[in-house]
C-alpha cells in the first residue's frame, strides 16, 4: 500500500515535471525563435569550404539529400568533379586560420533534460533493480571535433574524435582516409580505416534524427551472466545486436540494443564503391575486422560484406533509393561459452523524399551460425528488426521526427526480451546548425514484469542541442 | 646530363602550358559539345536542376526550402546574373562566371570541373529553354572603376542610396533590414519570400562583390527578383553609379 501510495506520488510528480519541462521548452522555443534572425545561413566545415549553405547536402541535418550523398560518395569532393583540394597545394606557411577552418568542425549534442519512467505501469515491486526512474536536468554530453575534407585531388580524409563527459575520454570515433574515382570517374572509390560501413545505403546508421540516448545496464555481463539492462538507448531496432547473451571475443557482453556489425558506425577496414552503371546503381563490398574490435584484433578471420543500391533521382522535388546488404561474420562474437560463432546479418533499408517529407525504413536478419551444442535448445539463432521513420517540415524552420522500432530478439531465451516503441520528436532549428529539440518515447508492448528495460520503459522525454560549427 | 634534364622538364612544362591554354579555348557550340555537356549536367547539376532543368531537382527543395531561392528555372530563360538589359538572356560569359564562381551561400563553385568542361555544360543548359535558340544577346558597356573614391564621392554615394529608394529594401545601414523586408513584402516570380542582400557582408552579394560587380548589378537589375535595373534612371549619370558603388563597398568595409 505504501509503496503503492509513494508510486502514485512519483508518478503524478513525474508527469507534472515533464509538463513544465514540456511547457517551458516550448516557451523557449517560441522566445527564442522570435528573437533569432531567420536567415538560416550555416556554416560548418564544408559549406565553409564552398561558401555554401548546409541545405545544398542536407534536408536536415545530419540527414543527407541526394546531392550530400554524392559528395561524400565522391571523398567531399563535389558531384562530378575531381576537385581535389586548393589548400592542400599550398605550402605549410602559406596556410592561414581561413583555410583551416574549412577543414574544421565542431558539434555539441545531448540533453539538457532527460526524464525516465520505468515501473509505473508494473506489478509493484517487478522493477526493484530498476534504479533509472527518475526526471534530471543534464548537459549535452557529446562533443565531436572533426576534420575532413580533400588534401589533393581524389584524397579524402575525416577524423572524427568525440568524448563522452558520463564515460570520460575521448576517442576516435571515425577515422579514415579516401581514394577516389580510381580507375576512372565514379568506378571505385577506396575507404581505409575506421568507418560506418552502412554510410551509404539508404538508411545511414550515423545519420539520426532521434539519436541514441545512451544506455545504461544493471550489473555485470560476464558470461555466463546475464545482463541486465536499466535503459535500453533508443537505437533503431533494425541496427541493433538483437541477441540476449552474445558476448564479443573478449568475454564483454554485448548490448541487445547497441548498433553492430554493418550497423556498428564504426568499424575497422577497408571497402569499396562505385557508379560503374550509371547513377542508378551503387555497389560497395568491403572487409572488417567485426565486432567492435580495433587495430590488431583477435579475430583471425575477417567479416566481409556487400551491399547494392539502386537509385532514382530525377526531378519534382522527389528521390527514391532502396538497398540491399549481406554481412557474413566470422568467427565474430561468442555465446555464453568460449566458442566462437559466425553472426551475420543481411537486410533491406528504402528511403523516399518528396520535396519536406522524409521517409525511410531498414529491415535486418540476424542470424547465428554455428551454435554451440552447450546451449542446444536454448538459443534462438536468429533476430529481425525493423525501423520505420518520417521526417517533414511542419515550418520553414521546425523538423517533425516519428520513428517506430519492431525488435524480435533472439538469444538465450530466458533472457530475450522482444520490444516495441515509437518516438516522436519536434526539432526547431534556430539556424541551419543550430536546433533545440523535444522528444517523447513510448513503449508499445506490455510490460511483463521484472528487469525488463526493453517494455518497462513508458515514457522517455528528453529535450536538448545541437550544434555544429 | 643536368642540363638535359632541365631542358626535359622544361619541355614538360611547356607542353602542359599548352595543353591547358588548348583546354581555355572555348569548344564550338556543336552536337558533340552538348551532348557532353549533358553527361557533364547530368553528374553535377541534376541533383538540383532536375533531369530537365526545371530547377526541381532532388535535392533541389532544401536549398530554398520555404525561401528562396530555389535552383534556377533553366526553361523559363530568365537569369538574375547578367550583363546584359534586364529582360535578356544572359552572355555565354555570364552563365561560365556563375558556373565558376558559384552563389555564395546558395550554389557551390564548380572551378572543380575543367574550362572545357563548363563550356560544354553551359552549351547543354542553353538547349533547356526555347529562348536561346538565335538569340543574340548583348552586353551592356560596364566601365573600368574610376580612380580611388574620395570622402565627398561617398558622401553623393550615399545621397544616390536614399534618392533612389535603396534603403527601403536593403535598410539604412545595408543589413538588408529594410521596411520592404521586414513587412514580408519581397517575394521572387515564384512567390517565395525572399532576402535583399546584405550590404555589409560582401560574402552574400551573390553577384560579385568587387565594384565592377555591384556596377552590373545596378545596371542589370537581378531578374526574377525585387530588385530592379537602374539603367533608365541612375544610368544616365555614371559619376553617382560609381559614387553609389562606393559607398555600398563602404558599408562592409569595417568587416573585411
Amino acid at each position: 500500500m505504501l509503496d503503492y501510495s509513494i508510486g502514485k506520488v512519483a508518478t503524478v510528480f513525474t508527469r507534472v515535471s515533464i509538463l513544465i519541462i514540456a511547457l517551458s521548452i516550448f516557451c523557449g522555443t517560441i522566445l527564442t525563435s522570435l528573437l533569432a534572425p531567420e536567415e538560416a545561413q550555416a556554416i560548418p566545415a564544408f559549406a565553409r569550404k564552398y561558401n555554401t549553405n548546409c541545405m545544398d547536402c542536407h534536408t536536415a541535418p545530419p540527414m543527407l539529400n541526394a546531392f550530400g550523398q554524392r559528395f561524400l560518395e565522391n571523398g567531399y569532393q563535389l558531384p562530378g568533379t575531381e576537385d581535389g583540394g586548393s589548400t592542400g597545394k599550398k605550402k605549410l606557411g602559406d596556410l592561414n586560420l581561413d583555410d583551416v577552418n574549412q577543414y574544421l568542425g565542431f558539434r555539441l549534442v545531448g540533453n539538457a533534460v532527460s526524464s525516465w519512467g520505468f515501473n509505473k505501469q508494473n506489478p509493484v515491486g517487478a522493477d526493484a533493480g530498476v534504479v533509472e526512474n527518475k526526471a534530471e536536468f543534464t548537459f549535452p554530453n557529446s562533443f565531436v571535433l572533426f576534420a575532413g575534407g580533400t588534401v589533393a585531388e581524389n584524397v579524402g580524409f575525416m577524423v572524427e574524435l568525440g568524448h563522452d563527459v558520463k564515460e570520460g575520454g575521448a576517442e576516435v570515433e571515425r577515422g579514415f582516409v579516401t581514394f577516389n574515382n580510381i580507375g576512372s570517374h565514379n568506378l571505385a572509390h577506396l575507404r581505409v580505416g575506421k568507418f560506418d560501413p552502412n554510410t551509404f545505403s539508404s538508411y545511414a546508421t550515423v545519420r539520426q534524427q532521434l539519436g541514441d540516448v545512451g544506455e545504461s545496464q544493471k550489473g555485470g555481463c560476464t558470461a555466463p551472466t546475464p545482463c541486465a539492462f536499466n535503459r535500453v538507448g533508443l537505437t533503431p531496432s533494425a541496427f541493433a545486436t538483437k541477441f540476449y547473451g552474445l558476448y564479443d571475443r573478449s568475454g564483454n557482453g554485448l548490448s541487445p540494443f547497441a548498433a553492430s556489425l554493418y550497423n556498428s558506425g564504426h568499424e575497422t577496414g577497408a571497402d569499396v564503391h562505385g557508379r560503374p552503371f550509371g547513377d542508378w546503381f551503387l555497389y560497395q563490398v568491403g572487409v572488417v575486422n567485426g565486432a567492435n574490435e580495433h587495430l590488431g584484433d583477435s579475430n583471425k578471420g575477417k567479416d566481409v560484406y556487400g551491399m547494392i543500391r539502386f537509385d532514382y533521382a530525377q526531378s519534382n522535388f522527389f528521390s527514391a533509393s532502396m538497398s540491399g546488404f549481406v554481412y557474413q561474420g566470422n568467427s565474430n562474437a561468442k555465446v555464453r561459452t568460449s566458442d566462437d560463432v559466425n553472426w551475420n546479418r543481411y537486410g533491406l533499408s528504402a528511403r523516399a523524399t518528396y520535396m519536406m517529407v522524409d521517409v525511410y525504413a531498414a529491415y535486418s536478419v540476424d542470424k547465428i551460425n554455428k551454435t554451440p551444442t552447450g546451449v542446444a535448445g536454448l538459443f534462438d539463432s536468429t533476430a529481425t528488426g525493423l525501423t520505420i521513420g518520417a521526417d517533414t517540415y511542419v515550418t520553414s524552420q521546425t523538423l517533425v521526427s516519428l520513428r517506430y522500432d519492431n525488435l524480435d530478439a533472439g538469444g538465450m531465451l530466458d533472457q530475450r526480451k522482444s520490444a516495441s516503441f515509437i518516438g516522436v520528436q519536434a526539432k526547431h532549428f534556430l539556424r541551419a546548425n543550430v536546433a533545440i529539440f523535444a522528444r517523447s518515447d513510448f513503449n508499445l508492448r506490455q510490460s511483463e514484469g521484472g528487469d525488463t528495460a526493453a517494455r518497462n520503459l513508458r515514457n522517455a522525454f528528453f529535450s536538448g542541442i545541437d550544434v555544429i560549427f | 646530363m643536368r642540363i638535359r634534364i632541365l631542358l626535359a622538364i622544361g619541355a614538360g612544362f611547356a607542353m602542359l602550358s599548352i595543353a591547358s591554354l588548348a583546354n581555355a579555348v572555348k569548344p564550338e557550340d556543336n552536337q558533340a559539345t552538348r551532348e557532353k555537356g549533358k553527361q557533364i549536367y547530368d553528374r553535377a547539376c541534376l541533383l538540383c536542376h532536375g533531369a530537365n532543368g526545371k530547377g526541381d531537382g532532388p535535392a533541389g527543395w532544401f536549398i530554398g526550402r520555404y525561401e528562396s531561392p530555389r535552383p534556377r528555372d533553366f526553361t523559363g530563360g530568365s537569369y538574375k546574373f547578367r550583363s546584359t538589359p534586364s529582360g535578356e538572356l544572359p552572355m555565354d560569359q555570364d552563365l561560365f562566371r556563375t558556373v565558376t564562381q558559384g552563389i555564395p551561400g546558395k550554389m557551390p563553385p564548380y572551378g572543380g570541373l575543367s574550362e572545357e568542361e563548363r563550356w560544354q555544360v553551359i552549351a547543354y543548359i542553353k538547349t533547356l529553354s526555347q529562348a536561346f535558340k538565335g538569340a543574340k544577346p548583348t552586353a551592356l558597356v560596364l566601365p573600368n572603376p574610376p580612380g580611388p573614391p574620395s570622402d565627398a564621392g561617398i558622401e553623393n554615394g550615399r545621397k544616390t542610396y536614399i534618392k533612389y529608394g535603396c534603403q527601403n529594401c536593403h535598410g539604412d545601414n545595408g543589413y538588408g533590414d529594410g521596411k520592404e523586408a521586414l513587412d514580408g513584402n519581397l517575394k521572387d516570380t515564384y512567390g517565395l519570400m525572399i532576402s535583399p542582400g546584405d550590404l555589409t557582408e560582401r560574402a552574400s552579394l551573390k553577384n560579385g562583390s568587387s565594384a565592377q560587380a555591384l556596377y552590373r548589378s545596378i545596371m542589370t537589375g537581378l531578374d526574377g527578383t525585387p530588385m530592379p535595373s537602374y539603367a533608365d534612371t541612375i544610368g544616365g549619370n555614371d559619376k553617382d553609379v560609381w559614387d553609389l558603388v562606393y559607398y555600398i563597398l563602404s558599408l562592409s568595409q569595417e568587416r573585411q
